[in-house]
C-alpha cells in the first residue's frame, strides 16, 4: 500500500509540473491580450534543445539555459509576427506547432541518425526522503513550478505590473491612454511566457525523461492549456488543476497495477479504458464546476494605434 | 463595382498564398542546405513525385479535406474546432466495425458500406454535437473539450479492436473492410468533394449558412438580430463533426481497409485538416485544393526520403513555415503600401 502511495504521489506531481507550467506561460502571455496555442511548440523546441546543447556542451546547466533561450526565441517571433505584423495568433500558433515537430525530428536524424530518440543525458536527481524504508522523490521543478505560480499570482494581483499587464489584455486604448507601451508590453510578455512554458520543456528532458522522442510532449502542451482556461487564468487555480490532472494521470498508472496483483491477473486491452481516465475527469470535473468564462477582453485582438 | 472589388479581393489572396508558399520553400531551403541536402533535387523529387500519381493523390487526400472542413465551418461561426482528430477516428471505426457486421450478416456489399458511411457519419456528428452543447449550455471551453475527447477517443477506439476486433491473422491490425464492400477507385474522393461543394452552398445561400458566418464576424450584433447563438454553435459543431466522421469512414473503407493498433495511419490527420483548413482560407472549395496540395507534398515527402535520405518531417516544417506566413497577411498590406509610398 506504502509503494502504491508514493507511486501515486511521484508520478502526481511529474505529471502536474509539466501541465502547469505550461498554463503560468499560457496565462503570462495572455493577460497581455496575445494568445498562444504553441505551448505544444515551445515544449518540443526547449526539450529537445536541452538535450541537444547538454550533449553539445558536456554541461547539464549550459544545456537548460540554452533551451530558455530557444524558447524566448520562439515567444520573440510569435511576439512580432502577432503583435506588431498583426499576424492571427491562433493561425501562428498552429503553425509554429508544426515547425517545431518537424525541425527537431529533422535534426535528430541530421545529427544522430536516429528517427525515434536522442541519446540520453545526465538527468537532475530530485529531493529525496526515505519514509517507512521506501525511497520518496520530490522533483526540482515541481517546487520550481509552484514557487513560479504563487510569484505569478501575487505580481498578477497585488503589484503595479500586474495591473499594467491585465490593462493591455482588457482595456489597450485606455492603457495607452495611461502612458503604457502597449506594443512593448505585450512583447515582453510573449518573450517571458514562452520562457515559463519552456522550463516545462526544460523539465520533461532534464528531470523526467533524460532524453527527447517523438512521444516526449505527448500532447501535454494542450493539456496545459485546457489548465489554463480551467483555471479562468488565475495563476493559484492554475496549480489546483495541475494537481487534479496529474491525479487523475497518475492514478491511471497506479490503478491498474495496484488491481493487477490484487486480481492476480494480467490486464491487456483494459489498460487503454484506465489510459482514458484523466480526460475523462477532466470533462466531467469541467462541466460541473465551470461558471463564466472571463478571459482578457481584448484576448487575440491585434492593437492598432490610431 | 461589386464584380471588380470581388476580382481584386481574389487576386489579393493568391498572392498572398503564392508569397505564403514562397517563404515556405526559402525557409525549407535554407535548412536542406543547414543540414547537407541538395535544395534544388528535394524539391524536385517533392514535386514531381508528390504529383505524378493523380489517383494516390485523391485518396490520400480525403480525410484531410474532411477534417480541413470540419475545421472551417465553425470557424466561420466563430468556434475553435480542434476535435477532427477523434471525430475521424471515430467515424473511421464505425464505419468499419458496422460495414464488417453488416456484409457478415447479410452479405449485401452495398448495404454494408452504405451503412458504414452513415453510422460513421452520425458517429462523427454525435461527437461534434457533445463539444458544442458544452460550449453553448454549459459555457465549457470547446478547445479544452475537444483536446481531451481526442485523447478519450485514441484510447476507447484501441480498447475496442485490441478486446473485440482484431484481425485473427494479423495481430497488430483490426479485422478488414470485405473484400466487396470496398469503395472502388476515387469514389471516395468524389464524395468529399461533393460534401464541400454542398457546404460552399449551404454556407454561401442558405439562411444557416448566413447565420454562421454572422455569428462569427458579430456575436453581439447576431444576438440582438434575432439569431440563436447556441443553436448556431451547436448546429456548426454537429455538421462539421459530421463531415469528419464521415472522412473516416470513406478513409477506412476506400484507402487503408483496416486500423492498426498504434493508430498510425490515422493519427494526425485532424491536426493536419487545420492546417489544411486555414490555407484554404476556411472555403470549401479552397479547402479541397488545400488538401490536394498538401497531401501531395507530403506523398512526395516519403519519395525524398527514399530518394535522398532527407527525412519526410521535412514537409512538416514547410507546411508550418506556410502557415504561419499565410496568418501575416497585413505584412503584405504593409509592404504595398510602402513600396507605393517609395
Amino acid at each position: 500500500m506504502i509503494d502504491f502511495l508514493i507511486a501515486l504521489i511521484e508520478n502526481t506531481l511529474y505529471s502536474a509540473t509539466v501541465v502547469l507550467l505550461g498554463a503560468l506561460g499560457a496565462i503570462i502571455n495572455e493577460k497581455s491580450g496575445v494568445v498562444n496555442i504553441g505551448v505544444e511548440g515551445v515544449f518540443i523546441l526547449s526539450a529537445f534543445s536541452t538535450v541537444y546543447f547538454t550533449l553539445a556542451s558536456g554541461n547539464l546547466a549550459i544545456g537548460i539555459l540554452l533551451a530558455l533561450v530557444v524558447s524566448g526565441l520562439a515567444g520573440l517571433i510569435h511576439g512580432l509576427i502577432s503583435i506588431y505584423l498583426r499576424g492571427d495568433q491562433v493561425i501562428i500558433g498552429v503553425g509554429f506547432n508544426m515547425v517545431a515537430a518537424g525541425l527537431t525530428i529533422v535534426m535528430m536524424v541530421t545529427t544522430w541518425g536516429d528517427y525515434s530518440q536522442t541519446p540520453q543525458i545526465q538527468k537532475l536527481q530530485g529531493l529525496q526522503f526515505t519514509i517507512g524504508g521506501k525511497v520518496f522523490i520530490i522533483p526540482l521543478f515541481s517546487i520550481v513550478a509552484i514557487l513560479v505560480g504563487l510569484a505569478e499570482w501575487f505580481i498578477l494581483e497585488k503589484t503595479k505590473y500586474g495591473l499594467v499587464l491585465k490593462a493591455c489584455g482588457d482595456e489597450p486604448r485606455a492603457a495607452e491612454a495611461m502612458g503604457i507601451n502597449v506594443f512593448r508590453t505585450r512583447l515582453l510578455a510573449t518573450v517571458l511566457g514562452a520562457v515559463v512554458m519552456g522550463l516545462g520543456g526544460v523539465f520533461l528532458s532534464a528531470e523526467w525523461f533524460g532524453n527527447y522522442t517523438k512521444a516526449t510532449t505527448a500532447g501535454r502542451g494542450f493539456i496545459a492549456l485546457a489548465n489554463e482556461a480551467f483555471s479562468n487564468w488565475n495563476p493559484a487555480m492554475a496549480i489546483a488543476g495541475a494537481l487534479l490532472f496529474g491525479f487523475f494521470e497518475a492514478l491511471s498508472i497506479s490503478l491498474p497495477i495496484q488491481l493487477q496483483s490484487m486480481l492476480g491477473r494480467q490486464f491487456t486491452a483494459e489498460t487503454y479504458l484506465f489510459k482514458m481516465m484523466p480526460y475523462v475527469a477532466t470533462i466531467i470535473v469541467i462541466t460541473m464546476v465551470m461558471k463564466k468564462i472571463r478571459m482578457p477582453r481584448a484576448l487575440g485582438k491585434p492593437y492598432i494605434k490610431e | 463595382m461589386p464584380e471588380a472589388s470581388n476580382y481584386m479581393r481574389i487576386v489579393k489572396v493568391i498572392i498572398e498564398e503564392a508569397v505564403s508558399l514562397l517563404v515556405g520553400f526559402a525557409v525549407a531551403v535554407i535548412i536542406l542546405l543547414f543540414s547537407g541536402y541538395e535544395p534544388l533535387s528535394v524539391i524536385s523529387i517533392l514535386f514531381s513525385e508528390g504529383f505524378r500519381n493523380t489517383e494516390v493523390l485523391m485518396k490520400q487526400s480525403i480525410p484531410v479535406i474532411a477534417t480541413g472542413l470540419a475545421f472551417s465551418i465553425p470557424a466561420l461561426a466563430g468556434l475553435f474546432n480542434i476535435g477532427g482528430e477523434s471525430q475521424l477516428y471515430i467515424g473511421a471505426f464505425t464505419g468499419l466495425v458496422s460495414t464488417y457486421i453488416i456484409y457478415n450478416a447479410t452479405g449485401q456489399p452495398v448495404l454494408s458500406s452504405v451503412t458504414g458511411l452513415v453510422s460513421g457519419t452520425l458517429a462523427g456528428g454525435f461527437w461534434g454535437f457533445i463539444i458544442g452543447y458544452l460550449r453553448a449550455r454549459r459555457s465549457v471551453n470547446e478547445v479544452v473539450v475537444a483536446i481531451m475527447m481526442n485523447w478519450t477517443t485514441y484510447y476507447l477506439v484501441l480498447y475496442l479492436i485490441v478486446s473485440r476486433f482484431t484481425d485473427p491473422i494479423y495481430s497488430h491490425m483490426s479485422v478488414f473492410v470485405p473484400a466487396s464492400s470496398r469503395i472502388p477507385d476515387v469514389l471516395g474522393f468524389i464524395m468529399i468533394a461533393g460534401v464541400a461543394v454542398l457546404t460552399y452552398i449551404v454556407l454561401r445561400y442558405s439562411s444557416l449558412g448566413y447565420s454562421i458566418r454572422v455569428a462569427g464576424l458579430n456575436p453581439k450584433a447576431a444576438v440582438y438580430a434575432g439569431f440563436n447563438l447556441e443553436k448556431i454553435f451547436i448546429t456548426a459543431m454537429s455538421i462539421s463533426g459530421a463531415i469528419a466522421g464521415l472522412g473516416g469512414a470513406l478513409f477506412v473503407l476506400s484507402v487503408i481497409y483496416s486500423i492498426d493498433t498504434t493508430m498510425s495511419a490515422i493519427y494526425g490527420l485532424g491536426f493536419l485538416g487545420i492546417g489544411i483548413g486555414l490555407l484554404g482560407r476556411n472555403n470549401p472549395i479552397g479547402v479541397v485544393l488545400a488538401g490536394l496540395f498538401i497531401s501531395g507534398l507530403q506523398f512526395g515527402g516519403q519519395w525524398v526520403e527514399l530518394r535522398t535520405g532527407a527525412p519526410p518531417y521535412l514537409t512538416d516544417v514547410v507546411i508550418g513555415i506556410i502557415v504561419i506566413a499565410l496568418s501575416a497577411t497585413y505584412t503584405y498590406e504593409l509592404l504595398v503600401s510602402k513600396l507605393r509610398r517609395g
